[in-house]
């Protein structure tokens, strides 16, 4: 019963926070707007409704086109798990994403394979990369010490010049005007799931599929086990006879062949080129998302609905009301700040605390009474 | 091409380039610095900067006075330093989260705030004039000397204030009061705590003054460096002077010397990439590429003195 | 009660912790001025929590503190330190890297200036106060360098420099030696003399006996009363304080050793501090014996545990399980060798507190091959293993599913225990098994060990509990300065006086005596 008790305010803490962050983003909205309940409207209803002549109406392909923006959160989300149920901050998600989507894109232009199997190997190789990459924050700690959060976010700065570096020096199609590769082979791209402009792919499922796989991995199988342990208590690993070190980087190549995964198969579900200039962000969505679904594979799907829906809202508020998307930055920000709080809203968790023992204090003594009578 | 490369590094102005860039990344890492000393890692270095950089350039347009713009700088960046403070010290949000948080506002929210105080959009291009830039001095009697006089004088304000900052932090941590309880803090805060000194309020004003310095780094960015403000133009600066804490045993002096370093890579790129035939791309890798040798150099320094260190017991027991 | 000269009153005291143990159930304290009052109970008793909350450490949850009539809210120490009261704590508070006299100034260091630190002056305090009370120091040693008899005097110092009139010292004696306590005792003596009331926390009957004029002891969270320290025997003490007249009592056959087991010779380690902590150390263990090992804590007895189980490379010599080289073997590979640790540092060692019960049972045998279908876990065979291993070692919780971070103390040791025990070890090294935890459990390991010990393994019992140490070992050596001065094939006559002698260095072993503990 306790524990039932202790769930519902963890939900309710929960939701207090989320409403809190978006309250932050109200306010900055109302400070900010000509026209702040027009934008507001826009934020929130505006994802998957459809508003003309004051009827509501649900908008399919918006709801699609959020779908679709789930997908390379959802594995940096993941990866974000994985990474940090071992308790390393390591923050290269975001260049692992660049790079696996550079990689399998060039797969994808440059490798001649019949489809269905050609997507396939392009995204597998990107992962690989990607999860070779991560080798070298993960080496560096294991064998060194050194920390995996600097060496991390330098190596983010590293993989984008290398992109972009080959991207301009080699990859160019000179021919367009933007800076980016040639046309992939329509053999290599990963098909529509549903047809129209929502770019909605095939890699919406096997994303999911993922979920289902990271969520075994990490509960159901000894490599999961060790890298939570890891996580929770890491003499106890070493003192249990777990290979600690082994298993640190084990974990980070997983984060990056998670993250190269996402990368490449946005790409090549989203594109028929590529084109990013800069580092595309989904990293740094994916910690969110992780933070959300507090490390849980089950829950991040629902975490990076939550937030590809937001982050729609945001677009369509600075399409068509005065308030730039950047706003989702902020209200990122607070609800990371919020949620990651533990001590928010502890007051009431106290009380339940202390009640509980009161009863089970009662509860014991009425039991001695008993025996005693 | 490597004799035209010795000619432009064997310059006054190259070491004149060295100096002010590394000055951005000292202010930032003696931010690192105070905070590590009083236990508390402040990742959020990077959003600070940005968003002082930001306040910085509004402040010094609204009144047109650069002193007021460095000012308001360092105002945002002690209250977003005490933000990081409140919700990873009160609220017990991972402090790495919560610098994370900051860097995100640091990033896209800096956009967000610029239009919603001057409705522009990406840079603060209009809003600089020369006279709300932060003024440079000429050092007259060192001025003469040659090469020495040219790279030392005509700094910024800001500059001359970054190194004599490094000597006011050491003294700070060593010769107050505050020091000691900051270091005494950070070493061991339940002891710290069972004399009564208040463990958050130290920890509090070590991150306030982290965030200060940091807010300093990023006035020096936007009205000095780069002469008005864009998003992305702080580029790392702030987790590399992260590297720089780390590198410089969390030690002033040592930090001044790192940052130096990472300073001279990141002038190495400025000068290399006017070269012909070079990458202006694989250029900009130097600084980073620079610091993960530098920590990887530290640690592998580290593990041998540790093992030195034995081996020198060892054979001390078997004479 | 009459309220005349009680210098501190603590009325209905109860504190529920945010992970719902309830450590003091509304308890009652009250203490004279100018008295030394023993505070006593077994570890979890309830004292520790008692006294962080009368110095502002932690807060009640109900009840009221009234010190010098007046009553008050202690929400932190300066609140306390400036009601007059000075704790020196169990681990010492000091700042390892900061000089004696920066430590003592520490938090009202004296100025010059206007902001500097006025260094001089902080040395001047020190000797003088140093001088008062006859509590020498030496003010411009870094803490990290001095013995542990003056880091105790410089938490007095500290208390007495910041004007505490009531000390509050909680068991000041556990790192001491004799001699240093009978010093402590002295200068105790004198600050009685001076007016200073002193709350002496220990469960050290004759400390208690010798020093102390009152005392109230503690069991269970709740105060079992108040006595007078001269009209009350020890008997009674002890019964008030464990419930029970017997204290332990262990049904052990005579032990009949076979092969020897594990052989540790010649170990050699130097700390980092230039320290030796092992000198030249050598003994076996044999099949069916439980051999102790008794010493004052800080004699090498957790360096040796942790080279038994490469937690830490000795310079030389070497360690073999049934022949077979352990230095350097990584654990799973020394699990491998049934060599099991119950580790003195549990919560460190021995749990993932945010794990669960199960997810702790099994952590040194996931990868076999019997819980794992292909890569995944056999869930059915984990539970099956977690909920046996629940009901053998009579683990009290409400599912195999219950984080071990909201168990008790003891139960958190029966987690350890559990695992470690049941994995068929040959070799048991157990570490101070039953430290701070009731007695319920701690009857329940020592048995498991004896138990264990008599159908053929062999157990390396270390433990600072003299009585412990005695009761269960067949054999035992004792270590003093990382070396073994004393080897006893046969506990059952041992004299505690003698064993002081020893553990306190005044005696020692002629090396051929010494030597028959390995059995060669």
């Amino acid at each position: 019963m306790s524990n039932r008790r202790m769930l519902v305010f963890n939900i309710l803490r929960g939701a207090a926070a989320i409403f809190l962050a978006l309250g932050v983003g109200f306010i900055f909205i109302v400070l900010s707007s000509d026209e702040p309940l027009n934008a507001l409207r826009y934020l929130l209803i505006g994802p998957v409704f459809r508003i003309r002549d004051g009827v509501l109406s649900f908008n399919t392909t918006s709801f699609q086109t959020i779908l679709a923006a789930m997908i390379p959160t959802i594995f940096t989300g993941l990866a974000v798990c994985v990474m940090f149920s071992a308790s390393q901050f390591n923050l290269a998600g975001e260049g692992a994403v660049m790079l696996g989507g550079f990689v399998g894109a060039l797969c994808a232009i440059y490798l001649n394979i019949p489809g269905w199997i050609h997507p396939v190997v392009c995204v597998l190789i990107g992962a690989a990369v990607s999860g070779l990459i991560m080798l070298i924050p993960a080496l560096l700690k294991v064998k060194l010490g050194a920390s995996e959060l600097v060496t991390s976010l330098m190596l983010n700065y590293i993989i984008m010049f290398i992109v972009l570096h080959f991207l301009n020096y080699y990859f160019a199609d000179r021919s367009k005007g933007a800076t980016q590769t040639f046309s992939f082979q329509p053999t290599a791209q990963i098909p529509a799931l549903i047809e129209g402009s929502s770019k909605l792919s095939w890699g919406f499922i096997v994303a999911l599929i993922f979920v289902v796989i990271v969520a075994l991995f990490m509960y159901r199988t000894k490599w999961g086990y060790a890298i939570r342990m890891i996580g929770i208590n890491q003499p106890f690993s070493k003192y249990s006879g777990m290979k600690v070190g082994a298993t640190i980087i084990l974990s980070q190549v997983i984060g990056g062949i998670l993250s190269g995964m996402g990368g490449s198969i946005e790409v090549l579900g989203r594109y028929n080129t590529y084109l990013w200039r800069e580092l595309p962000g989904y990293g740094w969505t994916g910690i969110t998302i992780a933070i959300l679904a507090k490390n849980n594979p089950i829950f991040i799907p629902f975490a990076a609905l939550f937030i590809a829906y937001l982050d729609k809202g945001c677009q369509l508020m600075s399409t068509y009301s005065d308030v730039p998307s950047e706003m989702i930055d902020i209200i990122q920000a607070a609800i990371f700040l919020f949620f990651a709080a533990e001590q928010f809203l502890a007051k009431y968790r106290q009380k339940i605390v202390v009640k509980n023992s009161r009863l089970e204090m009662e509860n014991n003594n009425l039991s001695q009474e008993g025996r005693n009578a | 091409m490597f004799e035209q490369f010795l000619d432009t590094i064997l310059k006054a102005d190259f070491l004149f380039s060295i100096i002010r860039i590394t000055a951005p990344i000292l202010f930032a890492a003696l931010g690192a610095v105070v905070a590590e000393k009083a236990g508390v890692v402040n990742i959020g270095l990077e959003g600070i900067m940005s968003i002082s950089a930001l306040f910085g350039v509004l402040f010094s347009y609204w009144t047109q006075s650069w002193l007021v713009g460095v000012l308001g700088a360092l105002v945002v960046g002690v209250l977003l330093g005490l933000l990081i403070g409140f919700f990873a010290l009160k609220l017990k949000t991972d402090i790495i989260l919560a610098g994370i948080a900051v860097n995100m506002i640091g990033g896209g929210g800096t956009i967000f705030l610029l239009y919603m105080f001057t409705g522009m959009r990406g840079n603060t291009g209009a809003l600089v004039s020369q006279n709300i830039l932060i003024p440079t001095i000429n050092i007259p009697l060192i001025k003469s000397i040659p090469i020495l006089g040219e790279s030392i004088s005509g700094h910024s304000v800001l500059t001359y204030l970054a190194f004599i900052l490094v000597f006011l932090i050491a003294g700070l941590l060593y010769k107050t009061s505050l020091g000691l309880n900051i270091r005494a803090v950070g070493e061991n805060d339940q002891a710290a705590q069972s004399v009564g000194i208040s463990v958050l309020r130290i920890k509090y004003i070590a991150i306030g003054i982290s965030g200060a310095l940091a807010g300093l780094g990023g006035a020096f960015m936007s009205m000095y460096y780069s002469q008005g403000w864009n998003s992305g133009m702080i580029a790392g600066r702030g987790f590399i002077a992260l590297a720089a804490q780390a590198m410089g045993r969390t030690e002033p002096i040592g930090t001044m010397l790192s940052s130096l370093l990472f300073g001279f890579a990141q002038a190495l790129r400025t000068k290399v990439s006017g070269l012909q035939g070079v990458s202006s791309y694989l250029v900009s890798l130097i600084p980073y590429v620079f610091t993960i040798v530098g920590l990887v150099l530290y640690a592998i320094s580290t593990t041998k003195k540790v093992h030195k260190y034995r081996q020198t017991q060892a054979e001390a027991v078997e004479a | 009660m009459e309220n005349d000269n009680f210098i501190i009153q603590m009325k209905g005291i109860s504190k529920v912790y945010p992970n719902g143990i309830a450590a003091n159930r509304n308890v009652d304290f009250f203490v004279k001025e100018g008295e030394i009052h023993a505070l006593m109970g077994e570890n979890g008793a309830g004292k520790s929590t008692l006294m962080k909350i009368l110095f502002g450490l932690e807060q009640p949850t109900e009840g009221e503190i009234i010190i010098n009539g007046e009553e008050v809210s202690l929400t932190s120490p300066s609140d306390a330190i400036s009601r007059g009261i000075g704790m020196v704590h169990q681990h010492f508070m000091l700042i390892p890297s900061l000089t004696v006299a920066e430590n003592i100034v520490l938090g009202m260091a004296p100025i010059k200036k206007g902001i500097l630190i006025d260094y001089k002056k902080a040395v001047q305090i020190t000797e003088e106060v140093s001088q008062k009370y006859n509590l020498n120091v030496n003010p411009n040693a870094k803490v990290m360098d001095i013995p542990v008899g003056m880091k105790q005097k410089v938490e007095i110092l500290k208390a007495l420099v910041r004007g505490a009139n009531i000390l509050i010292l909680d068991e000041p004696t556990a790192v001491l030696t004799t001699q240093e306590t009978s010093e402590l005792f002295k200068e105790l003596i004198i600050l009685k003399q001076l007016g200073y009331t002193i709350i002496f926390i220990s469960h050290k009957l004759n400390e208690i006996k010798q020093i102390t004029d009152r005392l109230t002891i503690m069991r269970g969270g709740k105060s079992m009363g108040v006595y007078e320290t001269a009209s009350t025997s020890e008997q009674e003490i002890s019964r008030l304080m464990v419930g029970r007249d017997v204290i332990l009592n262990v049904e052990k056959d005579k032990s009949q050793p076979t092969e020897t087991v594990l052989k540790v010779r010649n170990l050699e380690y130097t700390n980092k501090w230039n320290k030796k902590m092992l000198d030249f150390l050598s003994f076996s263990v044999r099949q069916g014996e439980i051999l102790g090992i008794a010493g004052v804590e800080g004699n090498g007895q957790r360096e040796l545990v942790e080279m038994l189980f490469n937690l830490n490379t000795p310079d030389s010599g070497t360690i073999t399980v049934n022949g077979v080289n352990i230095i350097n073997l990584p654990q799973d590979k020394i699990r491998d060798n049934r060599v099991s640790l119950i580790p003195e540092d549990r919560m460190t060692y021995g749990i993932a507190d945010a794990a669960s019960i199960e997810e702790n049972v099994i952590s040194d045998r996931y990868t076999e091959k019997h819980f794992n279908n292909g890569p995944l876990f056999d869930m059915k065979m984990i539970h099956k293993e977690s909920d046996k291993l629940i009901k053998n070692y009579a683990i009290l919780c409400k599912s195999r599913k219950q984080q071990v971070k909201m168990l008790s103390g003891g139960n958190i040791q029966k987690v350890v225990v559990a695992r470690e025990l049941s994995s068929d070890p040959i070799l048991i090294i157990a570490d101070q098994p039953t430290r701070g935890i009731d007695v319920g459990s701690t009857e329940f390991i020592r048995n498991k060990l004896v138990h264990l010990s008599r159908a053929g393994a062999a157990v390396l019992l270390v433990s600072a509990d003299l009585n412990e140490v005695m009761e269960l070992s067949d054999s035992l050596i004792v270590l003093y300065g990382g070396k073994v001065v004393a080897y006893f094939d046969d506990t059952s006559a041992l004299d505690d006086t003698v064993m002081g002698e020893y553990m306190l260095g005044l005696k020692h072993q002629s090396p051929e005596e010494i030597e028959r503990v390995c059995h060669e």
